[in-house]
């Protein structure tokens, strides 16, 4: 898709991505997304394929037993999903029949920017194995805010303590299964990224994805004594939280550190290793979630390619057409900043003023 | 002042009762448009009773000093039922909460609407609510069981812990057992579910 900047080509690809995981990795609120002086968004997209479909699947391919999804977004909050036609009782529903993994020039960051950036990739990758998840990351979330307020407002009087035991007892179990499943994830996600760094680096790079769980967290993972350690390590750093106004322990503050060669890649990366390690880690995504429904995700590419030098990008589109291959929609404002692999090997269209010319 | 676009073509008092429909949940333009001229071809001494109606309703209902329920009676009909179990209390965000528990006709014993639920977000704390007379209410009438029936969202699920910490000394203390799906609301809960889960309740930790 080629296009000027502000014609819509990041827009689609959100459109996609939304459809294929409820979420847009460039907002949080439905209100940032539906068109200003609108009630309402609606997204909807035919996506063919399915199981059977070997190297079919993808927006708008000849769906001869294709889902068309629809999801729509109020202002006032609130979503309806449906699929063929049909209201479902919950969004998540939808999550299925198009996976989409997204690349945007955000993900650059992902190595040299902050702990959130990380775990904003990784709760993604737990999205697509396990849809739940959402639902246990929106409610710790909204038991930190609570909290957070709690405290700036001063609301708990007499109470106080107990009051911060209750949010204790329920973020020591929501926040147990976050770093539960976080560390999970990574387990899986780890030989695939080193394989790819290996292949990436030409040869003897070795990476490991080192989790550090934002709670001291002993042995082996186990639900009861996790959450016994969270309970108590909130209650420990209360008086801390008081005067910082910072809740200092739980699955918001987890890290996970990237290491080359035993060295964190963030400090002592070059440049040139850190790009490679955000491929690697993109890739490794890309591979899990294949081998997990055994069908290749759609792969959106926002304005990611062209900041990618022509060695990478070779070795990008290498991967991505080995096997059966994944479909990928690239975004770019302009065809020139392709190696010629990639333009011969693609369908161009052109994005102007929110519509698809040929 | 409000509403000249939808409602041009109208003359002003019917406009303005149309507006006033709007303002109600649930009303959209349409529905408000109906009302508005199904209330005008109504006979005047219906129009008077239905104005009456709102009058007294507004001045009149308050709160029972006992249960916080809705009420014109310093006593709500509910704390005044002799017949009604005294040691049992089930403890609820609003009056809608407490009528859809009273749809099951499972429950015997007495209530405490909190009105609302904590949300530092919202500013609303424990003192905001109706907690210390049920600290109170459980201390001096001697009630030997309290079930919590509240949303379990994270408000929901604050509320009752911490009300739990509260009420321990005191009494047993019990939540409904949700076999409501995460994140639904108690007032929408069909009265089957809401039966079993009250049958169903367990001890809080
Ligand atoms: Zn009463």
């Amino acid at each position: 898709m080629i296009g000027s900047n502000g014609e819509g080509k990041s827009n689609l690809l959100e459109a996609v991505e939304l459809l294929g995981s409820l979420r847009s990795h460039r907002c949080s609120s439905d209100r940032d997304l539906i068109q200003q002086g609108q009630a309402t968004a609606l997204v909807r997209g035919l996506c063919g394929g399915g199981p059977g479909g070997r190297g079919e699947a993808g927006v708008g391919a000849g769906a001869s037993q294709g889902d068309a999804l629809e999801l729509e977004l109020r202002r006032q909050g609130g979503r309806q999903a449906r699929r063929n036609g049909k209201l479902l009782e919950r969004q998540l529903d939808l999550v299925g029949p198009l996976r989409c993994v997204g690349f945007s020039a955000l993900d650059l960051e992902l190595v040299r920017g902050e702990p959130a950036l990380r775990r904003q990739w990784l709760d993604r990758v737990v999205l697509q194995l396990e849809p739940v998840y959402a639902e246990l990351l929106s409610r710790y979330g909204r038991l930190l805010r609570q909290r957070a307020q709690l405290l700036r407002r001063g609301l708990g009087g007499a109470h106080l303590a107990d009051l911060l035991d209750a949010f204790d007892q329920q973020m020591a179990l929501i926040g147990t299964r976050l770093h539960r499943r976080r560390r999970r994830a990574l387990l899986r996600l780890e030989p695939l990224a080193a394989a790819w760094q290996r292949h990436l680096s030409g040869g003897n790079e070795q990476l490991l994805l080192h989790y550090q769980p934002g709670t001291v967290l002993e042995g082996e993972e186990a639900e009861a004594p996790w959450r016994e350690a969270l309970a108590w390590q909130l209650r420990q750093q209360r008086d801390s939280e008081l005067r910082l106004g910072q809740c200092g322990v739980g699955p918001h503050r987890d890290e996970i550190q990237l290491q080359l060669g035993g060295q964190p890649a963030r400090r002592y990366g070059s440049a040139g290793q850190q790009r490679s390690l955000v491929l690697a880690l993109k890739l490794a995504e890309l591979e899990l979630i294949r081998q997990l429904w055994g069908e290749p995700p759609l792969l959106l590419l926002d304005d990611v390619l062209a900041e990618l030098d022509p060695t990478r990008q070779q070795l990008l589109l290498e991967a991505v057409g080995q096997g059966e291959g994944y479909q990928c929609l690239v975004s770019a404002t302009h065809l020139g900043s392709f190696s010629d692999d990639w333009s011969k090997t693609s369908q161009v269209i052109r994005v102007e003023k929110g519509l698809i010319g040929a | 002042m409000t509403c000249e676009i939808p409602l041009s073509g109208f003359t002003r008092p019917l406009a303005r009762l149309i507006d006033q429909f709007e303002r109600l949940p649930g009303i959209g333009p349409r529905t408000a448009q109906r009302l508005a001229l199904h209330l005008l071809r109504q006979p005047e001494e219906q129009i008077h009773s239905f104005a009456d109606a709102l009058l007294a309703a507004r001045s009149q209902v308050g709160q029972c000093q006992s249960c916080f329920h809705l009420s014109a009676e310093p006593l709500c009909e509910i704390c005044r039922n002799q017949e009604r179990h005294t040691g049992i209390l089930c403890v609820v965000a609003d009056s809608r909460d407490l009528l859809a528990l009273e749809r099951t006709r499972e429950y015997k014993g007495q209530y405490h609407v909190l009105g609302g639920l904590i949300s530092p977000m919202d500013g609303v704390g424990p003192e905001l609510l109706h907690i210390q007379p049920l600290v109170n209410r459980v201390d001096r009438d001697q009630i030997s069981e309290v079930i919590l029936a509240l949303t379990p969202s994270v408000e929901g699920d604050t509320t009752s812990l911490y009300l739990a910490r509260l009420l321990k000394p005191f009494t047993q203390v019990s939540r409904i057992a949700y076999g409501l799906p995460v994140g639904s609301e108690l007032e929408y809960a069909d009265e089957v579910t809401l039966a079993r889960a009250l049958e169903g309740r367990r001890p809080m930790e």
